[in-house]
């Protein structure tokens, strides 16, 4: 065999996201998530469907259900691709993998089209199940289908960098199980308490916050104000609480930004980092 | 030609001591290599700088004539390398996981049919369906040294290859490596001093991150003579009647029901001298070396036992 007959990085790249998706297929983790959209979506619009709760528009039905995709889209990154880089030095992955005649970054991108196939699984039942609902009130004349595929775009966006930011925390440890907890806490609610923080009570827009840009995947169906401040009075003293929602324009730069600069940075950690263990 | 080059090779982990102090070597054509040393002498981490799992702190390790640190692809493109401990992954079946390195090679598992079926057959691989997640470690282990095989790389490196496997399971991986050295390069490292001595022709001994030695099975052989027989008689012998045996026997135990390992100069002429000496005492019916040439070769250079007359270069 001669080095000659090595297939490109492109055909590496390939064969590296087939059996990477083919594991992510069979793993708990994506059995155990998809149960997880089929109750949560399937409970939510069960409960909106007994309560005759149809939210006075179709967008907006969609808006209220589809807005929780921030949360979702970071928990299912974090299973995903928490430990997509983690697990070639925590376990024994690496040497199995690392010791072919393959390019870093093919496996990377390989594992990363795979953790994104998964994870678009997933999204793509919570979607069907939102616009069953939808339809189920308004029909299908009536949803909006074009903000929804802006929507499912955005989701889409939003997905690739949650998931670039996961695979750059992942190549920060090199336990699997604690590259997970850690990416689903720093992301999580590390992102809620900073955005809660900043936003609603400092009153500074986060917009360095790929949560905070994740706001329009349901913005884009139900416009809202960029900036709303509320004010209210408790025991004697002011309290002002600030709103913030990112123009569509906005959120769609902070997600590339996030996509781009930490797949980038996670190449870079991977194609560098040693198999000391 | 399937060639090795180490060139000066180091290695240091952060502000510690080098694991691998200007390492070199280099072995060409085909034959097997036992690279030899205590846990931390320094043997996977040459290892994992030869199939680029770590960067070298200076020096530089060819494959076939390529910088791996500089071409990693194209350098690792005839080598079949099991490291450590590799684990597929664990969702896929053992077909999948040997064709995905046939795939990564380049080409599908059916194009080497006849040598998958080789490799199951000698290797006595687990069915093709199971998921390898569920494997024992010695099935795993035999399913990762099979797909470094697979589409038959001219270098092997491997790394304790029969590493808490059952005797059956190490008989198999050292007949087949038996029969692979024919006409492919292999380098592995190992404990087990019969194992190499059976599978290796050439050997590297390396301790504290620097190569102590290096030379034929053969030619260590005869620098480090057995100095030990083990003797066996027919009928009860007193311990007393051996080490009487004048100016031969330096020492002498028992070491089972009527068997003594006695300890001599290990020269040829005293071993025939001492075993005449021996027949005087009562019937032998058995007289072997007490260790192996390369067991005394380890022990003398760890410093566990002094060299006799043995040089390192």
């Amino acid at each position: 065999m001669s080095s000659a007959e090595l297939p490109t990085d492109v055909q590496h790249w390939w064969t590296a996201t087939r059996y990477q998706l083919r594991f992510y297929l069979r793993t708990w983790r994506f059995l155990g998530l998809l149960l997880f959209f089929l109750i949560v979506g399937g409970a939510a619009t069960g409960v909106e469907i007994y309560l005759n709760a149809n939210g006075g528009s179709a967008a907006a039905f969609l808006a209220s259900g589809l807005g929780n995709l921030g949360i979702f889209g970071i928990i299912i990154a974090a299973f995903i691709g928490g430990d997509a880089i983690a697990m070639d030095f925590g376990s024994g992955t690496g040497y199995y993998m690392l010791v072919l005649p393959v390019r870093r970054p093919a496996i990377l991108l390989g594992r990363f089209a795979a953790a994104f196939a998964t994870g678009l699984c997933l999204v793509g039942v919570y979607y069907v199940i939102s616009i069953f609902g939808a339809v189920y009130f308004w029909g299908f004349a009536g949803l909006p289908w074009l903000a929804l595929g802006e929507s499912f775009l955005l989701a889409v966006l939003y997905g690739a960098a949650v998931l670039s930011t996961a695979f750059f925390f992942s190549s920060l440890f090199r336990s699997p199980a604690v590259s997970i907890v850690l990416t689903i806490l720093i992301l999580f609610l590390g992102f809620l308490i900073v955005d809660g923080v900043v936003g609603a009570d400092l009153g500074y827009e986060p917009w360095f916050s790929v949560l905070y840009a994740g706001g329009v995947i349901g913005l884009v169906l139900v416009g809202q104000p960029h900036y709303l401040a509320s004010t209210s009075h408790v025991g004697g003293r002011v309290i002002t609480t600030h709103v913030w929602n990112p123009y569509i324009w906005e959120g769609t730069v902070i997600m590339l930004a996030y996509f781009v600069v930490f797949l980038l940075l996670s190449g870079v950690i991977y194609q560098f980092k040693e198999s000391k263990g | 030609m399937a060639k090795i080059e180490v060139r000066g090779l180091s290695k240091r982990y952060g502000g510690s001591p080098f694991a691998l102090t200007d390492a070199s070597f280099t072995y060409e054509g085909s034959g097997a290599i036992g690279y030899l040393g205590p846990n931390g002498a320094g043997k996977t981490t040459t290892l994992k700088l030869l199939t680029g799992l770590l960067r070298p702190s200076g020096g530089s390790a060819l494959i076939n004539g390529v910088d791996v640190q500089r071409d990693r692809k194209h350098a690792l493109a005839d080598v079949g390398a099991v490291i450590e401990t590799p684990e597929p992954y664990p969702t896929l079946t053992v077909q999948e996981a040997i064709q995905m390195v046939s795939e990564f090679r380049g080409g599908p598992v059916a194009d080497f049919a006849p040598l998958v079926r080789d490799l199951h057959e000698k290797l006595d691989l687990p069915p093709f369906s199971a998921r390898t997640g569920r494997l024992s470690k010695g099935q795993r282990q035999r399913v990762v040294i099979a797909g470094s095989l697979v589409r038959d790389p001219h270098v092997i490196i491997l790394d304790e290859p029969t590493s808490g496997l059952d005797p059956k399971e190490r008989i198999l991986i050292r007949n087949l490596l038996v029969d692979l050295k024919r006409d492919h390069l292999i380098l592995m490292s190992s404990h087990l001093m019969q194992e190499v001595t059976e599978i290796c022709d050439q050997v590297i001994f390396i301790n504290d991150g620097k190569i102590l030695l290096r030379d034929s099975v053969d030619r260590i052989g005869e620098l480090f003579r057995t100095r030990s027989v083990e003797v066996e008689f027919s009928s009860p012998v007193l311990i007393d009647k051996i080490t009487a045996i004048g100016g031969l026997v330096k020492g002498a135990r028992v070491v089972g029901e009527r068997r003594f390992r006695i300890d001599f100069d290990g020269t040829t002429s005293a071993r025939a001298e001492l075993l005449q000496q021996l027949v005087k005492l009562g019937p032998v019916i058995s007289y072997t070396s007490g260790t192996l040439a390369l067991e005394d070769a380890y022990l003398a250079l760890m410093g566990a036992r002094e060299p006799s007359g043995a040089s390192a270069n």
